[in-house]
Parts: structure tokens; sequence; C-alpha cells
């Protein structure tokens, strides 16, 4: 059964239809939330509640891309989760040093194709990515998940965020130009082509 | 270089600036070696992010009724129940309100003379003499429902008795029920029989009989809406 057709039938109710696109979606939503939080549990809890508010709400869903309208619901959880940590305060359990010096690689994020070497690079710089992305302003990592890891056009980006296309641009090049100062500290991790182009221009 | 500058390169990377900002871009890129070291440091950026691996869900998001709030579809049969129960519910309460007021309203017209508060039914009239060729006329509501009485002749004691009406009375009740049958020949104006009558215009079979459909029907509903939601969550826990 097609997207629309799905859609259509959630829309009426049909809670099968609507799990159907949960299953087809849940990766994405999962990866965002993970992207800005940052933290495997309260990325799912996150999910989770997308999803709930997801089907209360889907009959506001009027066509475009259901995905950039999941994404808005995802990012909406995010925002509920972060601001509920910011009231409750929780000491991380993976140390997340300025140096990366103590970063854990959890076993969650091993690729079962790389030899233990790679994967152990391939972790760290993942860890190094997220903690930079971090770092970012909340509505700067939003727009940077959305485009840079998720692949939404501005266009999308700009309707699941509601905010002007123009804004959208500066947020994503002032996000890019932070992250690769960030990286900066992470040099060891960096790929080879990627060192190589900052020796040239060194 | 200022900002703008970095906007234009993040869009250009992005394939978002139009044929000729490009053109413009890309030859100002071709004789500024600084703007192409700013171009390559976001493409880097850029380029990690979106080689960043994607994560499986840990687990499958997918909601439970119960999660979505969803109630089981009720039974066909559910609404006529309850409606059955209301309905049955609604003309109890019109029985008692009847059985309660009209023999006040009753004793109000026929005892006007006499004090008002003469409680303890027809006793208030027995005193007063003049009181029972009145009582006559006031046959009319009592004679609608001769029918009620006639079809429960046995019954008629009962209220009659709780009203704290001497034996005598329970002892002219079938003269009364057989007086209702044939349409309330002369000799029930002798005073006594219609205000056995007035006491209950509607028989206590009745108000038993509502009590029962009551039961029955909100029993029958609640159960059918009960097993059809057990078997309904048992078809979702099933998926």
């Amino acid at each position: 059964m097609d997207e629309l057709a799905l859609i259509a039938s959630a829309q009426r109710g049909d809670l099968d239809a609507f799990n159907t696109l949960v299953l087809a979606y849940q990766d994405t939503l999962f990866n965002t939330a993970l992207r800005i939080l940052g933290d495997e549990d309260q990325a799912a809890d996150a999910t989770q509640d997308a999803f709930l508010s997801a089907f209360r709400g889907i009959n506001s869903f009027r066509g475009g891309s259901f995905k950039a309208w999941l994404l808005r619901t995802v990012t909406n959880a995010c925002y509920d989760e972060l601001r509920r940590r910011k009231r409750r305060p929780t000491t991380p359990l993976e140390p997340n040093t300025g140096d990366g010096d103590e970063m854990d690689s959890p076993r969650w994020l091993a690729d079962p194709s790389l030899t233990p070497e790679q994967q152990n690079e391939a972790d760290e710089l993942e860890h190094a990515i997220q903690h930079c992305l971090e770092n970012l302003p909340v509505e700067f990592r939003t727009v940077v998940v959305m485009a840079d890891i998720q692949g939404l056009d501005y266009v999308e980006v700009a309707g699941a965020m509601r905010v002007p296309l123009g804004t959208i641009k500066s947020r994503l090049a002032r996000a890019r130009l932070r992250l690769r100062e960030c990286l900066q500290g992470f040099w060891e991790l960096l790929p080879a082509s990627f060192r190589l182009r900052e020796e040239t221009n060194a | 270089m200022n900002f703008r500058d970095v906007e234009l390169l993040s869009a250009y990377l992005d394939g978002q600036l139009s044929p000729s900002d490009s053109a413009r871009l890309e030859s100002r890129l071709a004789s500024d070696p600084q703007l192409r070291a700013v171009m390559d440091d976001l493409r880097s950026a850029r380029g990690l992010l979106r080689k960043l691996p994607q994560r499986r869900a840990p687990r499958n998001f997918t909601l439970t009724p119960k999660m979505a709030g969803l109630k089981a579809p009720e039974p066909r049969a559910y609404p006529t129940l309850r409606f059955a129960t209301a309905l049955a519910t609604l003309l109890l309460v019109v029985t008692f309100a009847v059985n309660g007021l009209t023999p006040l309203a009753t004793r109000s017209l026929a005892a006007a003379p006499a004090p008002a508060y003469g409680m303890g039914g027809g006793g208030g009239c027995d005193n007063c003499g003049g009181g029972a060729p009145e009582t006559a006329p006031q046959e009319s509501p009592a004679a609608t429902l001769a029918p009620f009485a006639a079809m429960a002749p046995t019954e008629t004691p009962g209220p009659v008795t709780s009203l704290a009406v001497p034996t005598q009375a329970a002892d002219l009740t079938q003269p009364t029920a057989e007086a209702n049958a044939k349409s309330l020949p002369p000799e029930s104006g002798n005073g006594q029989p219609p205000q056995v009558r007035n006491e209950a215009p509607i028989p206590f079979t009745w108000q038993i009989a509502l009590i029962v459909i009551i039961l029955v029907c909100g029993a029958t509903a609640w159960f059918v809406r009960f097993n059809n939601e057990r078997k309904i969550r048992k078809q979702w826990d099933k998926k």
C-alpha cells in the first residue's frame, strides 16, 4: 500500500495503517532524536512520544512531505525532553570531556563490517561529531540534523521548523562553520582526506 | 570575506543557488584562495555529517490501541439495551411520582373542608361525613387507570395496606376491580372503593416489572460490552 493511502487510512483512525508508517519511519525519527539529544534512552522516549502525538494529530497533516511533518513532531518531542533535562539536570553516564580523552564507545554503535581498529576509529569519530553537534545551539543543531543527516531540502526544513527559508540558509551556514571549528579539536580522528585538505589550506 | 559569503558557499554546496549566483561565485572562487579554503571547510563538515551512520531503532515504536487511546467499537445491541434501561428507569420514576402525587392531589380536592393535615390515606374522609359523596366525581383519574387494577386485582392490597388503610379496604378490592372492569357502575359512587383506587393508580406489579426490565437490560448491556471489549482486546493483542 502506498504512503498516501496509509496516511488516509490512519486519518480515519486505522491504527494498523499508522503502525505500517511507524515501521517505515522509526529509524529516521530515532536517528534524528539521537543526534539532537545525544542519549539513546531519551531519544527512544522522544521517538515514542513523537509517534503518539503524530497519531493523535494526523488529521492536521495536509499533504506535502510526510517525513518532514514527522520530523517536526520528533523535534518538538526533543525540545520537550531538553526542557525536562534543564529542569532536572542529570549526570551523564558517559564522560563527555572537551578533549575527548574519556569518550566511551558504546556497544550499540558497533558496525560488524569493520575490523576492531576501524570500528574503534569510527566510533570515536562519530562520538566526536556528536559532541560537536551537542555544542551547537539547539535550533542550529536541528537544522543541521534535518538537512545534512536526514537529507531534507531547504524548503522541507523551513516547513518542518516553521521558519523562513533565509533563516534556514543562515543557520545551516553558521552550524557548518561552528562544527568545522569544533572538529579541529579531534584532528587525529578525522579521515585522511579531511586532514590533507586542511594541510593544503594551511 | 563576510558571513554573507559563508551563506552563499553553504547554499552553493547544497545546489540552492540560482545559476547566475552560482556562476558569479564560481568565478570568485577561481580567483580567491581564502574563499576556496572556507568552502573546503564547509564541505568537509557537511561531508562528515552526511557520512554519519544511520542507527537502527533499538525497538519497534508501533502503538498499541491502549497507547493510542482507542476504544473497542460498541456492540450493535448495546445502544438499544442502554436506551431500554434508561427508558424503564424513567418510567419507574414516573410511576413513583404518579403514585405519590395522585393521592395528595385527590385528597386536597376531595377533602377541601377537612383539615389539610389529615394524613393516613382516606382516613381523613372517614370522619368528614359529607366528604364521601364529594369524592365520587373525583373518580375520573382513577377510572382512566382502571385497566391497571383490573390486570392485577390481587396485587392491590399491597399498596393499600402500606398506606395504612383499614383491613376492610382489602375486602373491597375485589368488587372494586370488577366495578372498574364494568366501566364504573353507579354503585361505585358509594365513597369508599374510589378512595382505595386513588391510593395506587399504578399497580405495584408494574413497578416490579419495570425494575426487572432495568436489571435485565442493564446487566445484559454491561455483559455485552464487557464481552465485546475482551474479544477485541484479544484480537489486538494477537496482532
